[in-house]
């Protein structure tokens, strides 16, 4: 009997950043509408709503692949995806002018200074963050849908 | 409809039963002398129940006392870090 794996991997692998995109969506448009803010925040939304968990999921039926020849931890696995991650947005958001890049530091949103010293560990940062969450929500999901 | 119509749909369909269970019989083998495992599983299940699920390790709470570290000294960085989840 075929038990479809691969359909489990990818709903265990955008179920993560999909539960935060009402929070999110409804935080850009709190910002947009209730505070006025000028800057047009939608033109940012494309990244995080639409290719954010279509990534999470398809990296999580990889991660079923590779499995069978070489089994990695789930955690891990997930701290690689900012390396991925991190270069594509950054693209993104140039490309739609949501992130500026300055001579000391890029601007994003028009509003979030960030210096260049500050990028490192703010990356470090963000690759703690995906292999938290891979190891404990997404490996949790993937042993209660059987596939881990 | 006829009684003569009636009856042989009945006929019809108590020999369709026969033949689906002679089917089923013949798909499902028997279990024969394997009806019962052959150790007791209870005690591995009471085992199993009574396990506590493992504590985080002190690495993983660095990382996230690091994570926090970071969006509180780097307040910027919050909006920048949900951009990318």
């Amino acid at each position: 009997m075929n038990t479809h794996p691969y359909i489990r991997a990818y709903l265990a692998g955008v179920f993560f950043p999909t539960l935060g995109l009402p929070v999110m969506l409804a935080g850009f448009l709190v910002l947009r509408f209730v505070f006025q803010v000028q800057f047009p925040i939608e033109r940012g939304l494309v990244f995080p709503l639409a290719l954010v968990p279509s990534v999470w999921g398809l990296w999580n039926m990889l991660w079923l692949a590779l499995r069978a020849s070489r089994p990695i931890p789930a955690g891990l696995h997930g701290a690689i995806l900012p390396l991925l991650l991190l270069p594509a947005g950054a693209c993104i958001a140039t490309s739609l002018g949501l992130l500026a890049l300055g001579s000391h530091g890029v601007t994003w949103f028009q509003s979030c200074y960030v210096p260049y010293a500050l990028i490192a560990p703010c990356f470090l940062a963000a690759i703690a963050g995906y292999y938290l969450v891979w190891k404990y929500v997404v490996g949790f999901l993937n042993r209660t849908l059987g596939i881990a | 409809m006829k009684p003569n119509d009636l009856s042989q749909n009945e006929e019809q369909i108590n020999q369709n039963e026969e033949e689906f269970q002679a089917l089923l019989r013949k798909s499902l083998p028997s279990i024969g002398n394997a009806a019962e495992p052959a150790r007791d599983l209870w005690p591995a299940m009471l085992r199993r129940l009574d396990e506590k699920p493992a504590s985080v390790p002190w690495f993983d709470w660095a990382l996230l006392a690091g994570l926090l570290g970071v969006a509180a000294f780097v307040p910027a960085s919050i909006p920048v870090l949900l951009y990318y989840l």
